[in-house]
């Protein structure tokens, strides 16, 4: 006999029962327990009981009787059932969007959220059911990196377990072990970062996620955590939110960059909200970024080609003309003016 | 249990409160609900009908019905609603909620907050380590305020011609254009408008940060018809065609890097350095995104690009002299 078939029956019997079950009775009652010895039978029901409790079915032990030694089982229907809950129509096509983030698997624990938006479906009736989405004019495209990794690493953050992967970091070097303490998640750009004190390099980092190379596991699987306790002052905002150009030690100053009438709303959009942007009367605007990484503050600058001119500090200019001058070395063109 | 299993015990707990609540559901709505073929689909409601109570006689039985395409469930109240969430459902629709809230905003995120209120309540605060997520997940939403996406959004569901001025990357260029918007697409970290537009006659796809300026007009369009609702979302950025072949050496050092590029993604490595190929109809965003690489880039064709770079780094020099 099919084990769904057995562990439908099963959950079907234990919630309608009015008094708890005997294992006698579930023995002789479903079909599928019938064949076996007692022995294997009660191997059989306590490998079933503890699965169904693993998938979060609230199986209870009962005393049947107070004066006799019997045990009962059943599943009371008020921990079982999931409250009904009234939506409106706007909540009900918020969470029809969220359906799709979810099956693109955008967010660790995607597959969690799916189910659980499958067991809220019936409340979400009246025409705008979970597979009937075709009004919806928002989606989503699929996320690059693997859902069961993101979500690995969201639980090890959250229970403060180290973890293990096969990481590439840029540049020449390569792929290598890495063994980190996870303190977060982030989502920048449409990728996403785990931060994290990394045991190899000794300090706190980020990693990107698509660059980890291996199965994300867990560092020490046969201990229960946690492995590592988050520093109480860490904040994930302190990283999630460094720019490129700020990564890496190295004296942090100002520079100032302006930007042309084109261009300069652009950046405002995007840089606005981090540095101060002095807008002039003819659209353009000068932008005030700090700077660590210099070569990495180039690339993102030289790209806007005549639209940008670092104004400040000098020796940044100075930077940027010997690398201008290289790269015309390279073309094979002649410097100067 | 193999999760295969799990997954079915979980998804028949699911279905058979979907049907009791509506019945006559079709077949197809349940294979799309529940993410499953209509083979898996039939299978599941083959398994339900001998499901039921002790002693399994035929007035024991759930009753499944299928009539024609619709699907009918009886003598089943005892699985009248789903399970409750496990911990981890919770957590993960709350994450799901919080990443649609931050990226989409509104409409979406006010309706979201109360929905994910009611949730919690009638869950009677359950284990909802709102807590923890919110201090281990932070979520960035992409550059454009708000205000832009939900004005599209608007126009969207209105069917109301768009007039902006956008930024094109590949021509560097800014012009004023009209489109009939039909959906937001996120992708690649960015939000994209699908529109119609009408100087080229075509379906174009555009990034939202790029619109500087935009008004929803009073005049109305009449939307294709059956917009394809399976059509794969992008493709985003630069379109990798056009009758120009660019070939490019990155160094060592971008190899891994440029790798990851999606306009890069006919590659061949080269002794640690990666020669990349790619279609493009003008070179013009091209001199731009090689400034990008500096000197750890090699232009290997055509010859008109090298040129044309040469010609731009010295403009540029100029400024810096």
């Amino acid at each position: 006999m099919n084990k769904a078939e057995r562990l439908i029956d099963l959950i079907a019997m234990l919630l309608e029962a009015q008094r708890p079950v005997t294992l006698e009775r579930i023995r002789n009652s479903i079909p599928g327990y019938d064949q076996a010895t007692m022995a294997s039978f009660k191997r059989m029901f306590e490998r079933d009981k503890s699965e169904l409790r693993e998938m979060g079915i609230p199986i209870l032990v009962e005393q049947l009787d107070p004066l006799e030694d019997v045990q009962g089982y059943r599943i009371p229907k008020e921990d079982y059932y999931l409250p009904e809950i009234t939506f409106t129509p706007e909540e009900k096509v918020a969470l029809l969007l969220v359906n799709r983030l979810s099956s693109e698997e955008v967010t660790p624990l995607s597959r969690e959220a799916a189910a659980a938006l499958r067991k809220l479906s019936p409340d979400l009736g009246d025409g705008s059911r979970l597979g009937q989405t075709g009004s919806l004019h928002w989606r989503f495209a699929p996320q690059r990196e693997p859902v069961e990794g993101l979500t690995l690493l969201l639980e090890a953050a959250v229970g403060q377990r180290s973890v293990r992967f096969v990481y590439h970091s840029l540049g020449k070097g390569k792929a290598r072990e890495r063994e980190i303490d996870p303190y977060g998640l982030y989502f920048e750009r449409g990728a996403w970062y785990v931060v994290g004190y990394c045991h190899l390099r000794k300090e706190i980092r980020s990693f990107r996620v698509s660059r980890i190379a291996s199965a994300v596991e867990l560092a020490n699987p046969r201990e229960s955590g946690p492995d590592f306790s988050r520093p109480p002052d860490f904040k994930l905002e302190d990283y999630s939110r460094i720019l490129p150009w700020e990564f890496e030690e190295g004296a942090e100053y100002e520079a100032r960059v302006l930007f042309s009438p084109r261009i300069a709303w652009q950046v405002e959009r995007d840089l606005g909200d981090v540095y101060r942007f002095e807008t002039a009367a003819d659209g353009g605007g000068i932008l005030h970024v700090t700077v660590r990484n210099e070569d990495a503050f180039l690339d993102w600058v030289l790209p806007f080609a005549e639209d940008a001119e670092v104004l400040s500090p000098r020796e940044l200019r100075e930077k940027v003309r010997e690398r201008l001058l290289r790269t015309l070395d390279k073309l094979g063109g002649e410097g100067g003016a | 249990m193999v999760p295969d299993a799990e997954g079915r015990i979980q998804r028949l707990l699911s279905l058979i409160p979907y049907v009791l609540k509506n019945q006559g559901v079709t077949v197809t709505e349940l294979c799309n609900v529940f993410g499953v073929s209509r083979a898996q689909l039939m299978s599941d409601l083959d398994l339900i009908f001998i499901c039921g109570q002790p002693d399994y006689t035929p007035a024991d039985l759930i009753e499944v019905e299928i009539d024609g395409d619709r699907v009918f469930i009886r003598m089943a109240d005892y699985f009248a609603r789903p399970m409750r969430f496990t911990a981890a459902e919770l957590s993960g629709l709350y994450l799901a909620c919080r990443a649609v809230v931050e990226l989409s905003g509104p409409p979406a995120s006010s309706a979201l907050t109360s929905a994910m209120e009611k949730i919690a309540g009638a869950l009677e605060g359950g284990t909802l380590s709102e807590d923890d997520i919110s201090k281990s997940v932070d979520i960035h939403p992409p550059t454009p305020e708000h205000g832009i996406t939900a004005e599209l959004s608007s126009a969207c569901a209105q069917h109301r011609v768009v007039e902006m001025e956008y930024y094109t990357y590949g021509r560097d260029d800014i012009a004023r254009r009209r489109v009939h918007p039909l959906s937001l697409e996120f992708g690649m970290g960015h939000w994209y408008l699908r529109a119609w537009d009408e100087r080229s006659g075509d379906m174009r796809v555009f990034r939202v940060d790029r619109i500087k300026d935009l008004s929803v007009t009073a005049e109305e369009f009449e939307p294709p018809e059956e917009e394809d609702e399976e059509s794969p979302p992008g493709p985003y950025g630069v379109t990798a065609s056009g009758g120009i072949e660019v070939r490019l050496r990155f160094s060592p050092a971008l190899a891994r890097w440029a790798k990851e590029q999606p306009i890069f993604s006919q590659t061949k490595e080269e002794r640690g350095r990666l020669v990349c190929t790619l279609r493009t109809d003008n070179l013009t965003w091209l001199e731009r995104e090689l400034f990008k690489y500096g000197t750890e880039v090699d232009i290997l064709a055509p010859p008109e690009l090298k040129e044309r770079m040469r010609v731009r780094t010295r403009s540029l020099l100029s400024i810096y002299q």
